[in-house]
């Protein structure tokens, strides 16, 4: 039986690591999705290994016009939304002392107004009942240091899922974050800043921070992500949702 | 889905209620149960309902001979264990001012040295892509008014998973904690009755109780491998009770 038979997906940040991965199962269990990313050529190597039942719109969260965009093209393809997984995310590293004002306005216009306005504008076509998942981050309860704009964004993240379970819930739609852990997706590598002997350095320091001894695979938080999205998780909302390896429980 | 296609489970307080509902699921998925609990007569009943793949096996979590029984009965049956859901638990309200020693060493010794020794006694028979799941509840979070001996001992509940999945380190065995708001289990229907249950489903974000089969879905969940970077964690399956 597959858990997502039917029903229509918007996913963000959707064209490598997590998202990605979410898409191709949201997929196998039977779901349309419609990915968006901010860089085309990625966006159309992702919907050729996704394969079928996908559609891509390329976009920044962070750009309001870019969103209305988005969802007139989910409005006139299928005319509703069942599943959003607003995962689009940006995490440079930058200690407090040298940190721009561009490195914090970058981290929250993505993290927290992009995925503020990627959940109000996906309402209007929202089917009661659907379920929303917000990416958030093990960070939103933990002290990393050179991270700290990155971790106070995905903590306001984990606050968004409870006002908004309360402020949806005559709609019977579930809103939850899921907070990886450390994930073997190639963001540690491109867009964090480390070199790549730096960014292996970081991951073998992060692994040892992890009671399971190694870092996540993408397909283990998509996993999760489609959980929270069926009806497998249809007594579940406002929850923080860790697939960390342990990372922040302990 | 057959999720949990050859595995073996053990799920204590499983003749009805949460543990009953699990057991159903995780046979639903694949899985061959031993269901534990005090009482022959619904032990005899959820196997009859539960068919071939169901075994009961009958004592108390707090008798530590018992659960040597129930781990010996799966090793002459099936060898090895794949899937521990500690789920047996007792606690009714008594409030501060009014609490005996007697109700404290009742809730505590189902709940958490319950828990202990059901997890401690399985561990030789499990190995790596093992799950242990253990049922907390979301008074282990929050106030409950009345019910000091029962949220203290679900609060302990969740932290024992914090402690194991460090001791559990390199065994390829996770552990997570479950944890329940209101559900409407048969014996909460009873006990809360008609009006106790709409002031439950009122308080809850979703306004309702949950459907024992809701929580069996997420136990499920933590047992299969769609949970495999999940270990120390906790999932609230409370309607959002505990979480805003």
């Amino acid at each position: 039986m597959k858990k997502l038979e039917g029903k229509v997906a918007v996913i963000t940040g959707g064209s490598s690591g997590i998202g990605l991965a979410t898409a191709k199962r949201f997929v196998e269990e039977g779901a349309h999705v419609v990915i968006t990313g901010r860089r085309e050529n990625e966006l159309k190597e992702a919907a050729a290994s996704i394969g079928r039942n996908v559609m891509i719109v390329v976009g920044d969260v962070a750009r309001l016009d870019d969103l209305d965009r988005l969802y007139a093209v989910v409005k006139e393809k299928h005319g509703h939304i069942d599943i959003l997984f607003a995962n689009a995310g940006a995490g440079t590293i930058a200690p407090l002392a040298g940190a721009t004002e561009a490195h914090f306005d970058q981290i929250f216009d993505v993290n927290v107004k992009g995925l503020f306005f990627t959940v109000q504008k996906a309402l209007p076509l929202f089917k009661d009942g659907g379920s929303i998942i917000l990416t958030s981050s093990v960070a939103n309860v933990l002290g990393v240091p050179g991270f700290s704009a990155y971790a106070a964004s995905k903590a306001a993240v984990r606050n968004f899922a409870r006002a908004w379970t309360l402020e949806l819930k005559d709609r019977q739609i579930r809103v939850n974050t899921v907070s990886p852990g450390p994930i073997e997706t190639p963001a540690l590598e491109t867009t964090t800043g480390l070199t790549p002997e730096e960014a292996e350095q970081a991951a073998a320091q992060f692994a040892s921070q992890i009671p399971m001894g190694r870092r996540g695979k993408p397909e283990e938080i998509a996993a999760a992500v489609t959980f929270l999205a069926s009806d497998e998780s249809s007594f579940i909302t406002g929850v923080d949702l860790a697939v960390d390896g342990g990372m922040a429980q302990v | 889905m057959t999720r949990l296609n050859g595995k073996t489970a053990v799920i204590t307080g499983g003749a009805t209620g949460i543990g009953r509902a699990a057991a159903k699921r995780f046979i639903e998925e694949g899985a061959f149960v031993f269901i534990f609990g005090r009482r022959q007569e619904a032990l005899d009943a959820a196997v009859a309902d539960l068919g071939p793949n169901a075994r009961a096996v009958k004592g108390s979590v707090s008798d530590l001979a018992d659960l040597d029984r129930l781990y010996a009965a799966v090793k002459a049956e099936r060898g090895s264990l794949d899937i521990v859901f500690a789920n047996a638990g007792a606690g009714g309200p008594l409030p501060l001012g009014q609490i005996t020693a007697e109700h404290i060493d009742e809730t505590f010794d189902t709940n958490v040295k319950g828990t202990i020794f059901t997890v401690q006694k399985a561990l030789p028979l499990m190995g790596p892509g093992g799950s242990i799941i253990l049922t907390g509840s979301s008074a282990g979070t929050t106030g409950a008014p009345g019910f000091t001996a029962y949220s203290a001992s679900k609060a302990a509940v969740r932290n024992l998973a914090r402690t194991w999945a460090e001791d559990l380190k390199g065994t390829g065995i996770r552990v997570n904690v479950l944890s329940p708001g209101a559900t409407a289990t048969e014996l909460a229907k009873e006990a809360l009755g008609e009006e106790g249950q709409k002031a439950y489903g009122a308080m809850t974000p979703l306004q309702r109780m949950a459907d024992p089969a809701e929580i069996g879905a997420v136990a499920a969940f933590l047992a299969s491998s769609d949970s495999s970077f999940m270990t120390a964690s906790e999932v609230a399956v409370d309607g959002g009770l505990a979480q805003l």
